[in-house]
C-alpha cells in the first residue's frame, strides 16, 4: 500500500506491505539507519522514535498506521553540529559504549523530558526500563538524563 | 596462504593451553618482523614508518587493528599512537582506520593469561614463557581481539610506533633545514623549527620516506603525557549519540539485496527436507538458497527476508548433542565423579584436610546476545570479494571467505566495522561463512545478511555450563582448607573444533579465575573435571572466570561465614598478592565496610582475578516486600595504569551490570535440542530500574598494564549471592538466582 | 505514584492532557481491520433460568475472567499489569518495570501505546506486545480480577458501583460493543503470537453472562 507521512519534517511517500513495521520502512526504504533493529518484538527499545510527539517502538508500528503521521527519528532530533540537549548530555557524560542502543535510549529520554521536565530517579526507572543496554551504561544514562533536564530548564 | 594456515593451527594449540611446542618455530620465526601491509602501493611522496602509521595525500592515517566492540579500543589505539606522534585526535588531516587483516597486527598479549602460570607468578620461568608465548603469537600472525588483551598488547607497541615516526619526521626536518634534531619540537602534527616555523608532517612525508626510520626511541614518562591518563572524548561518542555511526547492519551498496537465514534450531543439525513455496510466494522474496545447516532467503528488504524465512516449511535433523537439559547437568555431575583432568593447584593436602561443609554450585549456559544481531555485507565478483563485518578474528574470517569463494586470500578484502556489542559472539564465524556462501551464489550482486534476533539467539554458541563441588575446613574461625572441583566442557576445544582444530591438553578455562586465587589458605586444591562436549559453546565475556569465579568466591564466603569471621577481613587476612589486597582494602574503605546497615540490608564481597586484573566488588541488597533490590555497588580494580579514567569507569560499571544481570535472570536451556529462550523477553540481563549506583575506583599499583573489558564481570555474581545471604540468610548456589528468589 | 501525579500537576496538568489527547484521537485506527464480528444475543426473561444453571454459567465466566488473557490487565491499585500463563511459570509483574500509573495508560510512566499499538490486526509475532483496536490500557481498578476469588469477582460483577453502572444486560452489551471495535475482549479469544486464548468463546461468554443474570446472578461462596 502507498502511505504518505512526514519524517523529520520532510514529506515521504512509500509503497510497501501494509504490515511492514515503521522500523524497516525507515531503515531499508528511507535509508535512515540511526533507528536500530535489536529484537523486533518491543523488548529492547533500540528502534524508539517519536510518532506524533510520543515515543513508540518503530518495530510495532505498521505502515498502515502511518498515513498523515509525523515521525521524528534520532537523525531529526539533533545533528552532530546542532545537538539536542539530551544528545549534548549523552556526549558530555560519555554514555555510549557500543552505542547500538543509544538512539533508542536518547529518543525515549527526550520523550520523557517532553512530558516531565525534571524526572526523579524513580520516574526515570519507570520510563527507561523498556530500553535495554547490553553494555550496561545505565548509570551514565541516568546521570545524562538529569543533566539534560538541567540543560533544558537552564 | 597455506603456510599461514599451518602456522595459525599450531598457534592455537600453543596459545590456549601450553607453550611447550614453542621452540619448534625457532628463533628466526619468533623474531621475524612481519611485513608492513601499509607499505604496499605506497606512492613515492608518501611514507609508512610501521604498520600503524601512514602519511600520504595530505593525510595522516593511524591504524587501529583491534576490533571495537564497544570498549572504545579504536579510540584508545589512536590515542596511544597520537601521544608519542604528537598529533591531536581532532586534527582534520587525521584518519583512523582498522586497516586490513594482517600478520603485522598479531596480538602478542592474547596468550599471556592462558598459560599454566598464575597471574601473581612473576618467576623467571613464568615471565620467559609469557615472552615466548607473545613472540609466538607474533610469529603466527594471529590478529585477534579478546581476552582483555587489547591494551596490554597495544600499550608499548603503539606508543613506540608513534615515537619512531615522530623522531624520523624530526630527522627529515633537521636534514631539510640544517638544524640539529635536538632543537626541534613537535606539536599538533607538525615539526616546529627554532625560528617558529611549523612544518606539517604531511609535507615532510616524502623526505622522511627516504630516511632509515629511528628505532629504539625512548618512550615518554607518563608524567609527560598530554592525552593518555586524562579524561578523553571518545572519537565515536558524537556519532553514537546522533545515530550517525554506521554499523555493519546499516551499510548499503547500490543494487544490494537483503538476506535472512533459517537454520536448524538444533545447533549442528541438518536440514532434512523443506518446502519453500510459501516463502517464494511472498511479494519481494527473490530466491531461496541452501546454506550450511539451513536456508537463506533473498529479498528486497530485511523485513521481507525475515518473513520469507519464517514462511519456510522445514524438517530438521536432530542436534549433535544431548537434546534435554537434564542430560547436560548429568554429564557434569558424572565428570565430577570421575578423576580430574588436571589438578591445577594443590597446596597443603587439601584432599584429606577439606572434609566439611559439602557444597554444590551450578552456572547455566548463557547467550552473548549483543544488541546488533550478527550479519555481514558481502560482494563477491569473479576476481574479488569485499566483506564488511565486525569480527574479532578478521584474518581468520578472511581465510574462511577465501576458501568458500574460491578466491586467493589477497583478493578478499575484509573491512572491519564498529560492532554493536559482542561479548564474544563475534569470535564466531557462522555469519561470515553463511554470507560467503550466499555471496558466492549471487556472484556480482552485493548482499546484506542480517540474522533475526531469534536466529541469532538460537545459534549463539552460549557460555559453557559448569558445576562445582567444594568442601572445606574451619579451624579456630579461620579458613583452613578448601577443595574445589569444577566440571565444565572445554570452551577452548569447542571453539577450536569449529575451525577444524583439536586441543589435546587441559583447558585452563575450566578453572580460570579460581585456581590462581591469591589466598594463602593452608590447604587449597583446585581441580578441573573436563566434561564431554555438549552444546557448542564459546567465549562469553570473562570466559571461564564467569563460572569459576562464582564457585570459588561463593565457597570461600560460605566457609568464612561458617567460621563466623568477617567476609572482607578474612579475605584480607588470606590475600597474599598486593594488587588484589589493595582492591579489597579500597572497596572496604569506599563502602565503609562494617558500619551498621539499616534493617533488611546486607552486603557481600567478592574478589576475582581474571586476565591478570584483580577486581573486588561489594554489592548491597535490600529485602523489600516486593523482593530483593540491589541498592549499591562498589568496585575497585587494579589495571596498573589508567589510560582514560572516564572510559574505564564506564567499562567497569558495564561489566558489573553484565555480571549482575545474567546472574539474576538469564540462562539458556535446551529442550528437544533447541534453546528455549528465543529473544530478550526470556534472556534480558539487567534493566535500568534494577541497576544500583556503581561506585568505581581504579588503582595503579600492579606491575603490568592490564585490560578491563572482562575482569569486572566475574566478581559480580558471587558478591551478589554473598549479599543475599547476608540480607536474608539464604545461600544461592545456582544461577540464575530468580529461580529461587524474587527481585523487585 | 500519587506523588508523581501531584508533581506533574504542579508542572501543569496541560502537559498531561496534551500527552493523552493524541490517544483519544487515535480511536478508529488506520489498521486494516477496524471492525469486529457482530455478536448477537437474546436477552432471557429475568428469573427464567434456574439458579443451578446460572451457577454453572458463572463457573465458566470465572474461568474466562481469571484467565491470563483477561486477568493480566485487570489488576489492582498498584497499577502493575502481570505476565502469567503457560509460558511464564509463576505469575510475575510485566517485565521492564511497567507501571500504568493512576491514569491506567502509563501517562505518568511509560505510555502503554509505546509498545501496544492501537491496531485491530491481532496477529503479532510471538512474544511481541499484543495490540487491539482500542487504545491499550488497564481497566478501572474496581474491575480487579487478578488474584481475586470467584466469590470476589462475582460480587464485583453484581455491583453496579463496580461495573461502571452496568447491570448484567449492559455487561453483555458492553462485551459485544468492544468486539465491534476489535477491542480487548475480542482480542482475549484471538490473542495472536502463539498466546493461549481465553477458554470457550466470546459468544459463549456473552450467553453465560445473560444466563447468570437471568438466573438472579447467583454467586459462589468462595
Amino acid at each position: 500500500m502507498k502511505v504518505s507521512f512526514k519524517v523529520n519534517g520532510a514529506a515521504q511517500s512509500v509503497d510497501v506491505a501494509a504490515e511492514m513495521p515503521l522500523l524497516w520502512v525507515l531503515r531499508d526504504h528511507l535509508g535512515l539507519t540511526g533507528t536500530k533493529y535489536g529484537c523486533g518484538i518491543a523488548q529492547c527499545g533500540a528502534c524508539t522514535v517519536h510518532l506524533d510527539g510520543q515515543a513508540v517502538r518503530a518495530c510495532q508500528v505498521q505502515a498502515q498506521e502511518l498515513e498523515g503521521a509525523e515521525v521524528l527519528t534520532i537523525e531529526g532530533l539533533g545533528r552532530p553540529e546542532a545537538l539536542h540537549a539530551v544528545q549534548d548530555a549523552w556526549v558530555e557524560h560519555q554514555v555510549a559504549q557500543c552505542g547500538y542502543c543509544q538512539s533508542g535510549q536518547i529518543m525515549q529520554a527526550a520523550a520523557l523530558l517532553d512530558l516531565n521536565p525534571a524526572p526523579s530517579d524513580d520516574e526515570i526507572d519507570a520510563a527507561m526500563s523498556g530500553n535495554l543496554c547490553r553494555c550496561g551504561t545505565y548509570p551514565r544514562i541516568r546521570a545524562a538524563i538529569h543533566a539534560a533536564a538541567q540543560k533544558l530548564e537552564g | 596462504m597455506s603456510r599461514l594456515t599451518r602456522l595459525t593451527r599450531r598457534a592455537f594449540i600453543l596459545g590456549s593451553v601450553t607453550v611447550t611446542g614453542g621452540v619448534a618455530f625457532g628463533v628466526y620465526a619468533l623474531n621475524r618482523e612481519p611485513e608492513n601491509p601499509l607499505a604496499e602501493d605506497l606512492p613515492p611522496e608518501a611514507v609508512s614508518f610501521n604498520p600503524w602509521i601512514r602519511i600520504a595525500d595530505g593525510r595522516i592515517t593511524l591504524i587501529a587493528p583491534h576490533t571495537d566492540l564497544g570498549q572504545g579500543i579504536r579510540h584508545m589505539q589512536a590515542a596511544l599512537i597520537a601521544e608519542e606522534l604528537d598529533v591531536d585526535l581532532d586534527q582534520p588531516e587525521l584518519v583512523i582506520e582498522t586497516g586490513p587483516p594482517a600478520a603485522a597486527y598479531a596480538n602478542r598479549a592474547l596468550a599471556d593469561e592462558g598459560l599454566p602460570f598464575m597471574t601473581q607468578d612473576m618467576t623467571p620461568l613464568a615471565e620467559i614463557s609469557r615472552d615466548v608465548a607473545g613472540r609466538l603469537m607474533g610469529a603466527l600472525g594471529l590478529q585477534g581481539t579478546g581476552g582483555s588483551s587489547s591494551v596490554p598488547d597495544s600499550y608499548e607497541k603503539l606508543r613506540q610506533a608513534g615515537a619512531m615516526a615522530r623522531e624520523t619526521l624530526k630527522l627529515a626536518a633537521a636534514r631539510a633545514h640544517g638544524v640539529a634534531v635536538e632543537e626541534l619540537r613537535t606539536e599538533r602534527g607538525a615539526v616546529h623549527l627554532p625560528d617558529g616555523r611549523a612544518l606539517p608532517y604531511v609535507e615532510l612525508a616524502e623526505l622522511a620516506a627516504e630516511l632509515r626510520p629511528r628505532y629504539d626511541v625512548p618512550l615518554r614518562d607518563p608524567g609527560q603525557w598530554r592525552i593518555l591518563g586524562k579524561p578523553m572524548q571518545r572519537l565515536d561518542v558524537l556519532a553514537k549519540s546522533t545515530g550517525t555511526l554506521t554499523y555493519g547492519i546499516d551499510l548499503r551498496l547500490p543494487g544490494m539485496v537483503h538476506a535472512a537465514v533459517r537454520l536448524n534450531p538444533r545447533p549442528g543439525g541438518v536440514l532434512e527436507a523443506h518446502d519453500d513455496s510459501a516463502a517464494r510466494a511472498l511479494p519481494g522474496v527473490e530466491r531461496v538458497l541452501p546454506v550450511t545447516g539451513g536456508l537463506a532467503v533473498i529479498a528486497s528488504d530485511t523485513w521481507t527476508a525475515f518473513k520469507g524465512a519464517e514462511a519456510l516449511e522445514c524438517t530438521w535433523g536432530p542436534a549433535a548433542f544431548p537434546a534435554e537439559q537434564a542430560d547436560h547437568w548429568q554429564a557434569l555431575s558424572d565428570a565430577l565423579d570421575a578423576p580430574p583432568e588436571k589438578v591445577w593447584r594443590d597446596e597443603g593436602d587439601a584432599e584429606s584436610r577439606a572434609t566439611g561443609w559439602p557444597m554444590e554450585y551450578r552456572a547455566p549456559y548463557l547467550a552473548h546476545a549483543p544488541l546488533e544481531p550478527i550479519g555481514a555485507l558481502i560482494k563477491v565478483t569473479a576476481d574479488r570479494c569485499d566483506i564488511w563485518v565486525a569480527h574479532q578474528f578478521p584474518g581468520m574470517a578472511q581465510q574462511m571467505v577465501a576458501e568458500i569463494t574460491g578466491l586467493p586470500l589477497e583478493a578478499v578484502h575484509l573491512h572491519n566495522q564498529y560492532a554493536g556489542g559482542s561479548f564474544g559472539h563475534r569470535l564466531e564465524f557462522e555469519n561470515v561463512t553463511r554470507a560467503a556462501e550466499i555471496g558466492t551464489a549471487l556472484r556480482g550482486t552485493p548482499v546484506k545478511l542480517t540474522y533475526s534476533r531469534e536466529e541469532d539467539m538460537a545459534h549463539d554458541f552460549p557460555r559453557q555450563i559448569a558445576m562445582a563441588r567444594a568442601q572445606g575446613t574451619i579451624l579456630g574461625g579461620e579458613v583452613e582448607a578448601l577443595d574445589l572441583s569444577i566440571a565444565a566442557p572445554s570452551v577452548t576445544a569447542s571453539q577450536m573444533s569449529r575451525i577444524g582444530l583439536s586441543v589435546p591438553g587441559p583447558d585452563s578455562q575450566i578453572v580460570a579465575g579460581a585456581w590462581s586465587m591469591p589466598y594463602a589458605i593452608p590447604a587449597l586444591r583446585v581441580t578441573a573435571h573436563r566434561a564431554p562436549d555438549l552444546a557448542p559453546i564459546s567465549s562469553w565475556r570473562s570466559v571461564g572466570a564467569s563460572h569459576a569465579g562464582f564457585f570459588a568466591e561463593s565457597a570461600l564466603d560460605e566457609l568464612i561465614h561458617e567460621g563466623q569471621a568477617d567476609p572482607l577481613l578474612e579475605r584480607l587476612r588470606l590475600c597474599n598478592y598486593a594488587p588484589a589486597r589493595a582492591c579489597l582494602e579500597a572497596v572496604a574503605e569506599m563502602c565503609s565496610w562494617g558500619e551498621p546497615l539499616p534493617e533488611g540490608r546486607g552486603r557481600g564481597v567478592a574478589m576475582v582475578m581474571s586476565f591478570g586484573t584483580p577486581v573486588a566488588e561489594v554489592i548491597e541488597v535490600e529485602d523489600t516486600p516486593a523482593g530483593l533490590r540491589m541498592t549499591n555497588a562498589w568496585v575497585a580494580a587494579d589495571v596498573g595504569r589508567v589510560l582514560d579514567p572516564v572510559n574505564i569507569e564506564n567499562l567497569i560499571q558495564g561489566g558489573v551490570v553484565f555480571g549482575l544481570g545474567h546472574a539474576i535472570n538469564s540462562e539458556i536451556t535446551y529442550a528437544d535440542g533447541m534453546a528455549q529462550q528465543t529473544n530478550y523477553h526470556a534472556h534480558a540481563g539487567l534493566r535500568l530500574y534494577q541497576c544500583p549506583p556503581i561506585h568505581v575506583r581504579v588503582l595503579e599499583t600492579g606491575p603490568k598494564v592490564r585490560g578491563i573489558g572482562e575482569p569486572p564481570v566475574p566478581p559480580a555474581a558471587p558478591a551478589l549471592a554473598n549479599a543475599i545471604f547476608a540480607a536474608t540468610g539464604r545461600r544461592l548456589r545456582e544461577m540464575p538466582f530468580d529461580k529461587f528468589v524474587t527481585f523487585a | 505514584m500519587s506523588q508523581a501525579i501531584t508533581r506533574r500537576a504542579g508542572l501543569g496538568l496541560a502537559a498531561l492532557l496534551c500527552a493523552l489527547a493524541p490517544l483519544s484521537l487515535a480511536l478508529g485506527p488506520a489498521g486494516a481491520e477496524t471492525s469486529g464480528p457482530e455478536i448477537s444475543f437474546e436477552i432471557p426473561e429475568p428469573g427464567s433460568v434456574p439458579p443451578t444453571l446460572g451457577a454453572e454459567a458463572f463457573e465458566r465466566i470465572y474461568e474466562v475472567v481469571s484467565h491470563p488473557r483477561c486477568a493480566n490487565c485487570h489488576v489492582g491499585e498498584d497499577n502493575r499489569p502481570m505476565w502469567s500463563g503457560p509460558s511464564y511459570g509463576a505469575p510475575r509483574p510485566h517485565g521492564m518495570n511497567i507501571t500504568a500509573g493512576e491514569s491506567r495508560i502509563g501517562a505518568e510512566t511509560l505510555l502503554c501505546s509505546t509498545c501496544h499499538r492501537t491496531n485491530g490486526d491481532f496477529d503479532t509475532d510471538p512474544h511481541a506486545p499484543p495490540r487491539a483496536g482500542l487504545d491499550w490500557r488497564l481497566p478501572p481498578v474496581e474491575f480487579q480480577w487478578f488474584d481475586r476469588s470467584a466469590a470476589q469477582v462475582c460480587a464485583q460483577l453484581s455491583d453496579p458501583e463496580r461495573t461502571g453502572g452496568r447491570d448484567w444486560v449492559e455487561l453483555a452489551r458492553h462485551l459485544t460493543e468492544d468486539a465491534g471495535h476489535r477491542g480487548f475482549v475480542l482480542w482475549g479469544w484471538n490473542p495472536g503470537g502463539n498466546r493461549e486464548p481465553a477458554p470457550y468463546s466470546l459468544q459463549t461468554h456473552v450467553e453465560d453472562i445473560l444466563t447468570w443474570g437471568a438466573a438472579g446472578m447467583p454467586c459462589p461462596e468462595s
